[in-house]
């Protein structure tokens, strides 16, 4: 049935014919392609928007929406491929854009890039989150190709791909995303990765014929490279309904916009099981342990989200909650490069801080490190820039910030993890040592070029061993408190209290909410 | 009965070994000790189970996500 183009209809039967309209593009790509979504276990866009939303809050905006560049397409492009509106999740507002891939690859056209521009600017304008669930092919073609169609398609919104961080983005990779979808997924605070997706540049197909090799897509663009070499996905995912269950939760710790706190939930006890923080933490200094069991011990029980697990593993970053308040957790992780950070960890942190920092969630540093990696492959990797832009990430910041200093803060990276004025409040355990460089080696420094007999370096060694340890920094108050490692929560939780930002209503300045969202 | 793969965390040697075949062990218990980088890095069982298998003895060197120990769950 020639839906679309059958306008004109009798006056008198306009109501029927909405009902029509609605239920042709209702049926999206049609029956085949959508039973084809179903034997394989995937959602569909307005299925994805169903389990993302609270039960009836959907309003959808566009819904009659077709292909407006080339008009012989009108009649195969239900709600232009990409369905929009506005919904609850959790109680609150959201702006949701769902690709439909059913519908010619869920490409771009100039009709529903108007969509997402509309949806993005009230979502933006009105202060609320926006998310979107990507799967697309790219720009559409015919329409973009030729001088006509680039001039008439692309570039006619200035602020197509701006990033200001006013709202919280979140994004969800649920199938092939090229172009718009990849971009979004970029741009977003939050992305979530279905395994088996693939986000890149281009296509494998049009990049085999770029470079004239057979392009396997997981190499181009799948879940393992982004997780553990780009950092571009937060978090990966078996299925659709867990990367949307996840973004509900990303969404949970976040404020609805960037002028208002960060929402309160039921305070808990954190896991029993690590409670004992002093366990947890060998004192023997050689001894290394996983700090994901130390975050447990101190935020509420199964609060916490972490981001880019396995990127930069030598940091742990993620949101939580201490008393059912927001916190963003930064922790170096022994377990890993010994906690030394990597150029993985600077950009990991650089972006967490930034995202913290632009909704107002105030941050806690978790410190045990050598110091940043050094070496060629770092250096080749620009480590001394990266270095400095999580750095200056942390010093612009006006969230609150509380640092613990649980073992090792050494160097450059003492500073990077809040040391001295670089953050509000500076804890430090009995175990902590602090200094310029690690004993060992720094022995070796200063009597380098003399000669020195094992004794004399052992006795340079022990004096160093001495001069590390937590007194000196709490005696000069360099650290404001020392405390028993089983109190850190307590004294976290009553440091927040100390620091809320009463005087903007837990709202922070917002100076990086137009860095990049990759590094 | 599900069997359990430990990857080594890091590429380094084997320092001590803890415990032996045929050994019961909890979430978390310390099954080896590896050395990296002068830093002790312990392999914890990541389940309750037997050891059925320890592919390693102390001095022998290891590479990263190499399988250290097989448990029985």
């Amino acid at each position: 049935m020639n839906q679309v183009s059958d306008w004109g209809a009798s006056e008198l039967d306009q109501l029927r014919t909405l009902d029509e309209r609605e239920q042709w593009a209702l049926r999206m790509g049609g029956e085949r392609k959508l039973q084809r979504r179903r034997e394989a276990g995937i959602l569909n866009a307005r299925e994805r928007i169903e389990h993302f939303v609270d039960p009836g809050s959907y309003i959808e905006s566009g819904l009659l929406a077709v292909s407006s560049a080339v008009l012989a397409d009108r009649d195969s492009t239900p709600a232009d491929a990409k369905v929009a509106g506005f919904a609850k999740v959790g109680g609150r507002p959201v702006g949701v854009v769902a690709n439909d891939f059913t519908v010619k690859g869920a490409s771009s056209s100039l009709t529903n890039m108007k969509k997402i521009a509309h949806v993005k600017r009230v979502a933006t304008d009105r202060g609320f989150p926006l998310v979107f669930f990507g799967e697309s092919s790219g720009a559409r073609m015919p329409d973009n190709m030729g001088a006509r169609g680039m001039g008439t398609l692309l570039g006619n919104d200035p602020q197509q791909y701006v990033r200001q961080r006013e709202t919280p983005w979140a994004s969800a990779i649920l199938g092939q995303c090229y172009g718009s979808s990849a971009w979004y997924s970029c741009l977003s605070d939050f992305t979530v990765m279905r395994k088996g997706s693939t986000l890149a540049v281009a296509s494998p197909v049009l990049a085999s014929l770029a470079i004239g090799q057979t392009v396997d897509s997981e190499d181009l663009g799948g879940w393992e490279l982004h997780s553990r070499t780009t950092g571009l996905v937060d978090c990966v995912v078996e299925t659709d309904e867990e990367a949307i269950a996840l973004v509900q939760r990303f969404l949970s710790y976040l404020p609805s916009h960037n002028q208002e706190a960060p929402p309160c939930s039921e305070p808990l006890a954190p896991e029993e099981k690590y409670a004992d923080l002093a366990a947890v933490v060998p004192d023997n200094r050689r001894r290394v342990y996983d700090v994901h069991k130390v975050i447990r011990g101190v935020v509420d029980a199964g609060s916490l989200l972490e981001f880019k697990p396995a990127f930069g593993r030598s940091l742990v970053t993620g949101l939580a909650r201490i008393e059912g308040r927001t916190v963003g957790i930064v922790a170096n992780n022994p377990m890993a490069k010994s906690g030394a950070m990597d150029v993985a960890a600077c950009e990991k942190a650089t972006r967490f801080v930034v995202l913290c920092d632009s909704f107002n969630i105030p941050l806690v540093l978790l410190v045990d490190t050598p110091g940043f990696v050094i070496g060629i492959e770092g250096e080749r990797m620009k480590a001394p820039g990266k270095i400095m832009n999580f750095m200056t990430a942390l010093q612009m910041c006006t969230v609150p910030k509380l640092s613990v200093i649980m073992r090792k803060s050494y160097g450059q990276a003492y500073l990077n993890m809040g040391g001295g004025r670089n953050s509000d409040e500076v804890a430090a355990w009995p175990i902590a040592e602090i200094s310029f460089m690690d004993p060992d080696y720094a022995v070796r420094v200063v009597t380098w070029g003399r000669d020195a007999d094992d004794g004399a370096l052992q006795a340079l060694r022990e004096q160093m061993e001495r001069d590390s340890n937590v007194w000196g920094l709490a005696e000069i108050y360099a650290a404001q408190s020392v405390i028993r490692p089983e109190d850190t929560r307590r004294y976290l939780a009553q440091m927040l209290g100390v620091h809320a930002m009463r005087r903007s209503h837990g709202v922070g300045q917002h100076r990086m909410a137009s860095w990049p969202t990759t590094y | 009965m599900a069997k359990v793969e430990l990857g080594s965390p890091v590429t380094g040697t084997v320092w001590k070994v803890e415990r032996a075949t045929g050994d019961s062990v909890g979430e978390g218990d310390v099954i080896l000790i590896l050395e990296s980088m002068k830093m002790e890095i312990p392999l914890e069982s990541s389940a309750d189970g037997v050891i059925v298998e320890l592919r390693v003895k102390p001095g022998e060197a290891v590479e990263e996500e190499q399988i250290l120990c097989v448990l029985e769950t």
